[in-house]
């Protein structure tokens, strides 16, 4: 039995299509937006030196400023990549993963897709792939519209290999989150409504760890949350692909994807 | 050969039961019915029988095949109709078809347009404006449609209308004619005697009978009644004449036995008319159940 079923792969991606557009439709238009404003901003540049310079450290830390943060464009956008672009495509991707399988629950068309001539393996695999292109998919294009915010808006100089790398360690965020909420997703009610849970997991990994970041003794907290792992100070000379945490991530999203299928293989599908 | 052949397959939920210790076999070619109340266990059988739901022990085969280890080969053979309907609300009837069909290896189908006209099913609109009856028309024909050997239906004609149930029986007869085997739960008795060979009545989880439709009738009490000529006083019966009560001219009494202790009683008495009533289904499993 093969692990793909092509019908139901596509059928996936054709019923999820509207929603991939609208959530990458925002997540273009924020990047943009983004973008569009530093050029206001650097001429601001010495008022706003100054300005980071007199806020207090804890909020300098938190956010991931310095005063050099809003004089570079990879800087600045940096500093939301992580609370915007991140957390947004988290939650695009996480709360498609919660629903991806339980909503054949939910809806009781769980009786006619389980008792076609597939095993529940090569749905949970078809659905995981179609899940792996949709998140590609929006990721992709925002990584693309980043590339040429950047270009358009830019002034001076700009490290194209670290803008690079960011957006390269954004992605395994991305995935841990998805793995995860498809885990839990697992285990609850199928008539739970899953975006609060998404919204949370997502936002409140990336509010304890700037908690962590703003003071010594909050510092452990940080422990405990994703974002720690895998930071976005692109400014910073030695800024590179965070290898060994996209490696410890990959391992962790497939452990949790193989837990999610065994508990899909020993459900019981209710009628 | 065993189409579907079950032994001791037990289904709890917690430590409610949905089916205990079912022994079944159905055998190539047969109409099999399932009679049972809602909530006996029918539709968890059939369930187990599909892979929706994990037996929690005891074990069951389809074509010869374990349920559980051969499930979606299993499943390229069988044709299913749930009771209630649920499909995609985003896809038109012919989509849905047509989506169900790609899980099929490809070969000498049904071609939807004729089973659509067919069954009076419009195909081009979409699932989330169709009534009930036509969502059970477009399973229907779904359930057909990649002309599999095993046919399981659970409550087929709920949300039919007789003339569309009636369209459903005939051809549901000529696929059985072809070679299909049936298995068909129902609590509309009429149903199960029009169609099935043989019968299982389940109760409370348990099978209680498992019998030839005719076997199941036979073996029942016949309601007489009998006009005698003049109104008698008394009438001395046989013990196997039960519920005997006589009003005037007239005497009901329920008889099982043997016929010709009938006859012979008869023939002694000064009797006008006779009536001797054949019980149906109805009443048999009333009699099941009030046990």
């Amino acid at each position: 039995m093969s692990l793909i079923n092509q019908n139901l792969f596509l059928k996936e991606l054709k019923r999820n299509r509207k929603n991939l557009v609208i959530w990458t439709s925002i997540v273009v238009a924020f990047t943009v937006l983004v973008l569009s404003v530093f050029p206001f901003m650097a001429e601001m540049g010495k008022d706003m030196t100054m300005l980071i310079d007199n806020m207090p450290v804890e909020l300098q830390k938190a956010m991931g400023m310095t005063s050099q943060t809003w004089s570079n464009i990879l800087g600045f956008y940096s500093t939301y990549f992580g609370i915007y672009i991140v957390v947004l495509v988290s939650i695009y991707a996480a709360s498609t993963a919660t629903t991806i399988i339980s909503k054949e629950e939910k809806e009781g068309t769980s009786e006619f897709l389980f008792t076609k001539p597939i095993s529940r393996r090569t749905i949970f695999w078809s659905k995981m792939l179609a899940l792996l292109v949709l998140t590609l998919s929006i990721y992709l294009v925002q990584t693309i519209s980043a590339v040429i915010g950047v270009y358009l808006f830019k002034e001076g100089h700009v490290d194209w290999e670290h803008l690079f790398f960011m957006q390269l360690n954004g992605f395994f965020l991305v995935t841990f989150f998805t793995a995860i909420s498809l885990f839990i997703s697992m285990f609850m009610q199928v008539k739970t409504n899953f975006m609060g849970m998404v919204v949370g997991l997502t936002f409140g990994s990336y509010i304890l760890n700037a908690v962590a970041k703003s003071t010594e003794a909050t510092k452990f907290l940080g422990y405990f949350s994703p974002f720690h792992y895998i930071e976005f100070d692109v400014l910073s000379a030695e800024y590179q692909f965070y290898g060994w945490a996209a490696l410890s991530f990959t391992i962790v999203v497939i452990v949790l994807l193989f837990s999610s299928l065994i508990k899909l293989k020993t459900k019981n599908l209710a009628g | 050969m065993q189409v579907i052949s079950t032994k001791d397959l037990t289904k709890f939920y917690g430590d409610q039961v949905g089916v205990k210790n079912l022994n079944l076999s159905v055998n190539e070619g047969e109409i099999f019915g399932f009679v049972g109340p809602n909530g006996a266990g029918k539709s968890t059988a059939i369930r187990t029988f599909l892979g929706l739901l994990k037996p929690t022990s005891g074990s069951a085969s389809i074509f010869g095949k374990d349920i559980i280890k051969n499930g979606p080969t299993i499943r390229q053979q069988i044709g299913y109709l749930p009771s209630e309907v649920f499909y995609y609300p985003e896809m038109n009837s012919r989509e849905m078809l047509e989506y169900h069909l790609r899980f099929y290896p490809e070969g000498n189908h049904h071609n939807i347009n004729e089973l659509a006209d067919f069954f009076e099913l419009n195909l081009d609109k979409s699932i989330a404006d169709l009534s009930f009856g036509n969502k059970k028309k477009c399973a229907i024909i779904q359930c057909f449609l990649h002309k599999p050997k095993l046919l399981i239906l659970d409550e087929p004609t709920s949300g039919l209308d007789p003339l569309m149930q009636n369209r459903f029986f005939e051809f549901l007869q000529e696929q059985n004619n072809k070679g299909a085997t049936v298995f068909m739960s129902s609590h509309i008795l009429s149903e199960i005697q029009r169609m099935c060979d043989r019968a299982a009545v389940i109760k409370n989880g348990e099978i209680i009978a498992v019998e030839t439709i005719n076997e199941l009738l036979s073996k029942q009490l016949k309601k007489v009644t009998l006009i005698f000529k003049e109104a008698p006083t008394d009438v001395q019966t046989p013990d196997s004449f039960l519920n005997k009560n006589l009003h005037h001219q007239k005497m009901t009494f329920e008889f099982k036995g043997q016929l010709h202790e009938l006859l012979s009683w008869l023939n002694n008495q000064p009797i006008q008319d006779i009536t001797i009533e054949e019980p149906d289904l109805e009443s048999i499993f009333m009699n099941y159940y009030q046990r």
